[in-house]
């Protein structure tokens, strides 16, 4: 019984505190301290890139990346269950630890202020009740995901490719809000503000900025309901941004406060926007490895990306016979236009068929029969093309904070 | 006609949905301690890193960061996260988090004797109270009358003003820190407080009204 629960114990439990504290001290110095010894690990291709499979609520079993704040990465075998990721598996982020752990919908409001010809303090029931609900499937990825693969490594949350998902997302459109505000005129960008907080004021808020032409453009929703069912708490239950195309930092969980403002954001609460989840600001959105960039601009958009999910890596397949391999593509919007997947070292590559189309900011399916022709191993490529002609680079560049990954990824996959 | 009646019954049961929603989570324990070291920097980190985030933070970090990396590294806490280190911690912190999740290789000898903070009080100086409460940022988390994070100093002298030891008992708890007590955020410990320091917290503390 620790100290507190009982005071008329206390030179006792005082005592068995100071036990276990040392006793704890004499564990972690044995053993490292890092894993508790019944929970289920699963490793990262990198170094330290061992993480405990932990139960959050409304979750399965995620890789538990960090305790306080949560941060949880979806294991990438989920990715082949389908190209929509279930509630239960997809990914969790949060920045700061006083995060809310109780959302009443008696008390809940979403303000919307500023430079607005009204100030609305909307419940849940009035929100829906503003404009037709409407559904958008789209891709949420962190801007960190695949961090722990940048070489050489960078500082942040060490993630995997596990720190995406793609959902249908019901909700309505945030200009339809917006207009019932009525946007002043000289207004520039739209602040979002969720019920997370800092632990301490000298620490920024998590307050994320759009400029107002995107905060107001079609594909801008406020979502409550997430493949058709509320939103896990953890991903932002009762309301969240959904910013298709743009990296999940936008994506805003348990928004409370949508500001109007007529300037770019700046302040002491502007961190996330003015100095983190910035990238060098060049064509490439990157430097030379190990070196900072003169200038930096907001992380805005997802480059093309696609992985295979139907094969590990060092999946063994059969030598001369064909194999079905499965993926999926995305890109900031425009589409997928082409998936092509390769196994003969990058001289030759075959068009792979692409998958239902759930509209363009969706994961798109693809899938490719391979028949390799001798036994051994060998390389499996595979490269996106979008829309827009956005392809994915051979070579994967490098940026300080570790974000934006989009190397054309490769698996080693032996032919028995 | 019959669509509408089916609406209106979706509607209505929608809506009564929607008003009776009030939903509330609790969250997994945190399971992860920073490797113990006689380094001065592990006490340090103990107390001031755990405020903010739990130590996972730090352990899964790359294996071979470098001292150069893990002081940049405690420089944009300081500047850019605001965290409560004095300009004195970051070099010791550095030395620790390098010598022990880092490439130890680049730590110097002569960097690792170095002493760590000392308490800032003289045998017999008055303590200054509000001074230890900023520099430890204990105001962060505590109010004297309200709730924030942690309890109110408030709500502390309720609970715990009659009873035996109260003082040996509120100064046991800053220093070993705490969990589970008042809220999920677990309290990091204060084991660079002095004993005399400590006492004159938990004064504080229970002298609240």
């Amino acid at each position: 019984m620790a100290f507190g629960d009982s005071p008329d114990r206390w030179p006792k439990s005082i005592g068995r505190r100071r036990f276990l504290r040392d006793a704890g001290i004499a564990l972690a110095a044995a053993g490292g301290g890092a894993l508790s010894s019944m929970a289920a690990t699963q490793s990262q291709p990198f170094a330290n890139g061992e993480r405990e499979l932990v139960a959050y609520p409304q979750k399965r079993p995620l890789l538990r990346i960090t305790t306080r704040p949560p941060h949880l990465e979806t294991p990438f075998s989920v990715f082949n269950e389908g190209v929509i990721t279930a509630n239960d598996a997809f990914f969790v982020r949060y920045h700061l630890a006083n995060i809310p752990l109780a959302v009443d919908l008696a008390t809940y409001r979403l303000k919307v202020r500023g430079k607005v010809g009204t100030e609305l303090s909307l419940s849940m029931a009035q929100l829906r009740a503003l404009a037709p609900p409407v559904e958008i499937v789209a891709v949420n990825q962190c801007s960190g995901n695949s961090r722990g693969f940048s070489n050489p490594r960078v500082f942040g949350a060490q993630l995997g490719n596990g720190s995406m998902g793609n959902a249908r997302w019901t909700g309505i459109p945030l200009k339809a809000v917006l207009h019932k505000a009525g946007v002043a005129a000289g207004a520039k960008q739209v602040t979002f503000r969720g019920l997370d907080a800092p632990v301490l004021p000298s620490t920024s808020a998590f307050i994320k900025a759009l400029d107002l032409d995107v905060a107001t453009g079609p594909d801008v929703l406020l979502a409550w309901d997430m493949n058709g069912k509320e939103l896990p708490f953890l991903n932002g239950y009762p309301l969240k941004l959904i910013v298709p195309g743009y990296f999940g930092t936008y994506w805003v969980k348990h928004l409370s406060e949508i500001t109007v403002i007529d300037e770019v954001f700046t302040g002491h609460d502007a961190w996330f926007m003015t100095t983190g989840y910035r990238l060098p600001d060049n064509e490439c959105g990157c430097v030379a490895p190990g070196t900072t960039a003169p200038k930096t601009t907001p992380i805005t958009k997802f480059r093309v990306r696609s992985f295979v999910t139907s094969l590990a890596n060092n999946a063994v397949v059969k030598v001369g016979q064909p194999t079905l391999v499965k993926g999926i593509a995305f890109d900031a919007g425009s589409g997928i236009k082409k998936v092509e997947a390769c196994i003969d070292g990058g001289r030759s590559w075959q068009d792979a068929t692409l998958g239902k189309n759930l509209g363009r900011y969706s994961f798109r399916e693809w899938s490719l029969p391979i028949a390799p022709k001798e036994p051994g191993p060998f390389g499996l490529l595979v490269r996106a093309t979008a829309v827009s002609g956005e392809t994915q680079p051979s070579e994967a560049s490098w940026n300080p904070a570790g974000y934006a990954r989009n190397v054309i990824e490769s698996l080693n996959i032996v032919a028995a | 006609m019959a669509g509408k009646t089916a609406c209106i019954l979706a509607c209505a049961t929608l809506l009564g949905a929607a008003f009776s929603q009030s939903r509330e989570i609790q969250l997994p324990a945190e399971t992860t301690a920073l490797r113990a070291s006689t380094l001065p920097g592990y006490r340090i980190a103990t107390q001031k890193c755990g405020i903010c985030h739990s130590a996972d933070y730090i352990t899964l970090q790359p294996p071979a960061m470098s001292l150069k990396q893990w002081t940049a590294e405690m420089v944009k806490m300081q500047h850019a996260y605001g965290a409560p280190l004095d300009d004195e911690d970051i070099k010791p912190l550095a030395v620790y988090l390098a010598v022990t999740y880092g490439d130890a290789g680049t730590v110097p000898e002569a960097d690792r004797l170095l002493p760590g903070p000392q308490p800032a009080i003289a045998g017999g100086a008055a303590i200054d109270v509000q001074a230890l409460l900023a520099k430890n940022a204990c105001l962060g988390c505590h109010a004297l009358n309200a709730k924030l994070i942690g309890p109110s100093y408030h709500d502390v002298a309720a609970k715990y003003r009659n009873a035996p030891e109260a003082a040996l008992g509120v100064a046991a708890s800053i220093r070993d820190g705490g969990n589970n007590k008042w809220g999920a955020v677990p309290m990091p410990a204060f084991p660079n407080l002095a004993p005399q320091e400590l006492q004159a917290l938990a004064a504080f503390v229970l002298g609240q009204p």
